[in-house]
């Protein structure tokens, strides 16, 4: 499977966000700087909005699904048990995943941002799907939610996934990174080598680098793994 | 000061909280009321029992400052620079001073290249800015920020929060679950399933969470450092 950028380009006011490259099965993530174009990739990638200019090619996709920034805009459910429906999942187990058990006939503009966030991305990565695109899927989310997320994210790995984040410290192993330079989107390669070439890199992963050490990935895990390596 | 007294009101139950002058950080899990305490104190919400003050006043009595956590769910007109000026026009000020405060403010939150942009076509991080300079055009006594920074980059939520501190405000509220960010104010308030479960200075609350996820990764950090270089 592969999802390809051709010379791709949006115009947004005074410039363009450009992507070139080809997204491959296993977990890219993507960086960039607020308003760099993570967003308009996400939707480029999950079909929701056309190029201005260039292609996109779906090679082996059959289906795809994008997680929201903001899942308040997607919302169809009156209740939070209809919501799930919506999706084509088993509500019990996808409330549970989201620790909304026995909350099924809320309305989902009742829960916490937090809460609904976790809901949609429980609902959404309950499914297997060819292409995942995950639009800053921990925002609103408090360190625990965002580790479940980790995991559940990890067992994608067998499909494309995209994900645009900002997150700094609490993130799933990834196979490859992406990065805006300005408003361009630049593959800076397979993980770990890639990590020396990011520029908006995490404090910690910069911090270990300068020490001559390269974490083998992104999770806390890894870090930890690497701070121990220097410690001895 | 902010008091609070016997508040409940949804999952939020204070039976006493004083929150001082300076930037206060409100930090918890998903669902324990961070956003709805933000919301009464803002005077959004009256609360069904006890009561806020602020000050002398009440909080809708109060000059208060709010960008909601989802960006532009509060937001009146279609172009950025209509947006951020409507407090100021609301209040018939001189067209001379609206522009001068709006480039002013613009300026402190990064976002002149965006002001005859469309909102819609904004990313989520610009809507937040955006929200943030509208909140900060009428120099508020008190800015209540309902996670604003999820939606930004490390060095624009960094930079950004040092404008806020150095601003000229009074009082700065805000809920985040960005440990680091937390750390940087001067009082945090530790919300569980609608309770304060602690208050105090970083010190005192993250010194009693040290081993969990809620311990702030840059301390972790400098620990380290001190540790690995012996």
């Amino acid at each position: 499977m592969e999802l390809a950028f051709e010379g791709v380009s949006v115009t947004r006011g005074s410039y363009d966000i450009r992507v070139s490259g080809s997204f491959c099965q296993g977990i890219n993530l993507v960086s960039g700087r607020v308003g760099s174009g993570k967003s308009t990739v996400a939707a480029m990638a999950a079909g929701i909005l056309s190029p201005d200019g260039g292609s996109i090619h779906r090679k082996g996709i059959s289906t795809s699904m994008l997680s929201f920034q903001f899942p308040e805009s997607g919302l169809t459910g009156s209740t939070v048990k209809e919501e799930v429906y919506s999706y084509g999942v088993h509500d019990a187990d996808t409330l549970a995943m989201a620790d909304l058990s026995g909350r099924g006939e809320d309305d989902p503009l009742s829960l916490s941002r937090g809460e609904l966030k976790k809901l949609s991305l429980a609902c959404v990565l309950s499914r297997p799907w060819d292409l995942l695109v995950l639009d800053g899927p921990f925002e609103a989310l408090d360190c625990r939610g965002k580790r479940e997320v980790c995991r559940w994210i990890e067992h994608r790995r067998s499909s494309i996934v995209i994900l645009c984040t900002h997150e700094q410290h609490i993130l799933p192993r990834i196979d490859a990174l992406w990065e805006f330079q300005e408003h361009t989107l630049v593959f800076r390669g397979l993980v770990p080598e890639a990590l020396a070439r990011w520029d908006l890199a995490p404090t910690s992963i910069k911090t270990l680098i300068s020490r001559g050490t390269l974490p083998f990935n992104v999770s806390e895990d890894d870090i930890r793994e690497a701070a121990c390596r220097i410690q001895g | 000061m902010i008091i609070i007294r016997g508040v409940r009101h949804g999952i939020i139950d204070i039976p006493s909280c004083a929150i001082p002058e300076g930037h206060t950080a409100v930090i918890g899990p998903n669902g324990s009321g961070k956003s709805t305490l933000l919301r009464i104190i803002a005077g959004l919400e009256e609360p069904v029992r006890g009561c806020i003050t602020i000050g002398e006043q009440s909080p809708g009595e109060s000059a208060v400052g709010w960008v909601h956590e989802v960006p532009g769910q509060n937001s009146l007109f279609t172009r950025v620079r209509d947006e951020i000026t409507s407090p100021l026009r609301f209040r018939h000020l001189s067209c001379d001073e609206i522009t001068s405060r709006a480039a002013e403010v613009a300026a402190q939150t990064g976002i002149s290249s965006l002001m005859d942009r469309e909102l819609a076509t904004l990313s989520g991080g610009e809507q937040v800015l955006v929200a943030l300079a509208t909140a900060m055009i009428s120099k508020p006594d008190i800015l209540v920020l309902d996670e604003w920074d999820s939606h930004l980059d490390a060095p624009s939520s960094a930079m950004l929060q040092n404008q806020l501190n150095t601003g000229g405000v009074r009082t700065i509220l805000q809920c985040t679950q960005n440990m680091d960010l937390a750390a940087s104010a001067d009082t945090i308030v530790f919300l569980t399933k609608g309770r304060v479960k602690a208050t105090g200075t970083p010190l005192d609350v993250f010194g009693k969470c040290i081993d969990t996820c809620y311990y702030p990764p840059s301390w972790r950090w400098r620990e380290w450092n001190l540790r690995s270089k012996g």
